[in-house]
C-alpha cells in the first residue's frame, strides 16, 4: 500500500507539470488557432479543480491496473502498459479529431507527447510499485 | 498468445465499440452535443473525416484487446470487464481534464463519463469471455 501511494504520488506530481509545460507553454500557440473550441482563461481557472481531479483519476487507474495484472515485471511492464494504454487512446483521439474540428498538428503533437507522456508515467509506477512478498507460514 | 481468438475478441470489441459509440455519442446525446454546436464539425465535413473515426476505433479495439489479453492471459468475462472499468476511468479522468477546458455542458460531461464506463466494461467481458484459453489445451 505505502509502495501504491508514493508510486501514484510520483507519478501525479510529473502528470501535473507536464501537462503544465506542454499545454500551457509549448502548445500554447497551437490552441490559440482554434479559440472557438476553449474555454476563456478566466474560465478555465474556475474549472482548474477539474484537472487535478481528472489528472488524479487517470494516475490512480493507471497504478491500479499496474498493481493489479502487470507488477513484478518493473520499469519495463511499467512502460509496456503505458505504451498499451497511450496507443489505444491515440485511437480515441482521432475518433475526437473526425467530430471535433482540430488541426491535425493538435492531434499530432498531443498524441506524441501522450506517449511519452505515458511511457514516463509507466517507468515512474514501474520502478516505484513492487509486489508485496508472498507469504510463507510459520 | 492466442492469435486465432485475439482476432476474434478484436473484431467483437471493435464492432461492439463502433456500433455503441454511434447509439450513445452519436443518436443517444446528439440533443445534447447540440447545445454546444461551434465544438463540432458540420455533417459534410464529418463525413470528409470518418476515416478517422474509422481507424481510430480499429487501434482502440486492436490495443484494448492486447492489452486485456496480456493482462489477463487466462481470460475470463469477470476479471476482464473489471479491467475495463479501470480503463474507463482513465477515459472519465480525460473527460474531466476536457471538461475543463472546453465548454461542455454538465450533461454531455455526464454522458461521456457513463458512456465510457458501458463501452470499457462491456467491451472487456466481451474479449474476455472470447479470448478464453481452454484449459485442456494447458500443460
Amino acid at each position: 500500500m505505502k509502495r501504491f501511494i508514493l508510486a501514484f504520488i510520483a507519478a501525479y506530481i510529473f502528470i501535473f507539470f507536464w501537462g503544465w509545460l506542454l499545454n500551457g507553454v509549448f502548445l500554447k500557440d497551437v490552441y490559440a488557432q482554434t479559440p472557438n473550441l476553449w474555454r476563456p482563461q478566466s474560465e478555465m481557472m474556475s474549472l482548474f479543480h477539474w484537472i487535478i481531479i481528472g489528472q488524479a483519476l487517470i494516475v490512480f487507474a493507471f497504478v491500479m491496473i499496474y498493481a493489479s495484472g502487470f507488477a513484478g515485471g518493473g520499469v519495463m511492464a511499467g512502460i509496456r502498459l503505458g505504451v498499451l494504454l497511450e496507443i489505444a487512446a491515440i485511437g480515441m483521439r482521432l475518433g475526437f479529431y473526425a467530430v471535433q474540428p482540430f488541426p491535425g498538428k493538435l492531434i499530432f503533437y498531443g498524441s506524441a507527447s501522450g506517449l511519452i507522456e505515458m511511457i514516463i508515467v509507466g517507468a515512474i509506477v514501474g520502478a516505484i510499485y513492487k509486489p508485496a512478498p508472498a507469504r510463507t507460514p510459520g | 498468445m492466442n492469435w486465432k481468438k485475439f482476432f476474434f475478441a478484436f473484431i467483437a470489441a471493435f464492432g461492439f465499440m463502433f456500433l455503441f459509440g454511434f447509439l450513445w455519442y452519436g443518436k443517444l446525446m446528439h440533443g445534447p452535443h447540440q447545445e454546444v454546436p461551434i465544438l463540432w464539425r458540420t455533417e459534410a465535413d464529418f463525413g470528409n473525416h470518418f476515416s478517422s473515426l474509422v481507424f481510430g476505433h480499429v487501434v482502440m479495439a486492436f490495443f484494448l484487446t492486447l492489452l486485456y489479453a496480456r493482462f489477463v492471459p487466462a481470460g475470463g468475462a469477470g476479471v476482464c470487464a473489471m479491467l475495463g472499468i479501470l480503463v474507463a476511468l482513465i477515459y472519465a479522468g480525460a473527460d474531466l481534464i476536457t471538461f475543463a477546458v472546453q465548454p461542455l455542458t454538465a450533461k454531455i460531461l455526464c454522458g461521456w463519463i457513463a458512456g465510457h464506463l458501458i463501452q470499457f466494461t462491456i467491451a472487456g467481458a466481451m474479449i474476455g469471455a472470447i479470448y478464453k484459453t481452454d484449459s485442456r489445451m494447458t500443460t
